[in-house]
């Protein structure tokens, strides 16, 4: 009972990156920028629905939202935004089979082009999430700058 | 339903939302950003037949898509006939309230009711 009991982290074991290399820390981000993406997609029509109230409510809820601190939690959905679009397409292809190459036996000498002895991604898909995080880091700047350049 | 046709229906508001809040994002863009943002503009988007439709249709995609993924993340957390059927429902729940609460913002100010 002890031992089954260890097993259950719960909340805890869910919230570490740590342990299992990068691809835990591509599912951990796929599930932090979901949950914040979700949380901006209620918040974002809770402030849209401003508009409905007149010129005056909406004109109140932009000196709220269009301030530097609106801007950078913007700047960061942006980030969460592509990150998570980028990395999900790159789960439905490995869902679909689609770049995580051939299963086979790992033996030694290891070969250390299919990752079998430190991971179960190949190299085509462990460069996706670096690609994934690489373009979220891209759409930030570009999103800083358009939000901060006007 | 099979949680197999759950992910296909995952996957596929997924692709869909992208396209559509790629074009929500290119309105944006058509001026200053601040500027589109001005009242006058907004309400002229909504008022936009086309373009509220796809709203509607992006708060669908995005509400289902999101809540179900919220819903994953907290059956991976914990198991259980009663936890699983209280997740199921109210995800199905919160769905439909924001869809609705969505909805009721883009037809009143799609019909000039602000």
């Amino acid at each position: 009972m002890a031992e089954r009991m260890s097993n259950r982290e719960g909340l805890r074991g869910m919230a570490n990156p740590a342990r299992y290399g990068l691809e835990r820390v591509a599912y951990w981000l796929q599930r932090l920028s979901g949950l914040g993406l979700l949380a901006y997609l209620i918040g974002h029509i809770y402030e849209t629905s401003s508009i409905v109230n007149g010129k005056v409510a909406w004109d109140k809820m932009l000196e709220l939202t269009q301030t530097t601190q609106g801007h950078l939690i913007l700047t960061l959905v942006i980030g969460m935004c592509v990150f998570h679009t980028a990395n999900g397409i790159r789960v439905m292809l490995g869902h679909g089979g689609i770049g995580v190459g051939k299963p086979g036996q790992p033996e030694y000498p290891y070969d250390k082009s299919q990752r079998s002895a430190t991971g179960s991604l190949n190299y085509k898909q462990r460069l996706c999430i670096w690609v994934s995080i690489a373009l979220a880091a891209l759409a930030m700047m570009y999103g800083m700058a358009v939000l901060f350049g006007d | 339903m099979r949680e197999s046709i759950i992910m296909k229906i995952h996957y596929a508001t997924a692709l869909g939302a992208v396209a559509l809040v790629a074009i929500h994002i290119l309105f944006r863009m058509t001026q200053n950003f601040s500027e589109s943002l001005q009242y006058q503009n907004v309400i002229a988007n909504y008022h936009l037949l086309p373009y509220a439709l796809m709203l509607e249709v992006v708060l669908i995609l995005l509400s289902v898509h999101g809540f179900n993924g919220l819903r994953v993340i907290l059956l991976e957390l914990k198991q259980g006939i009663m936890y699983e059927k209280m997740i199921n429902y109210g995800s199905i729940g919160a769905m439909a309230a924001l869809i609705a609460y969505g909805s009721r913002t883009i037809l009143m100010a799609g019909i000039g009711m602000s």
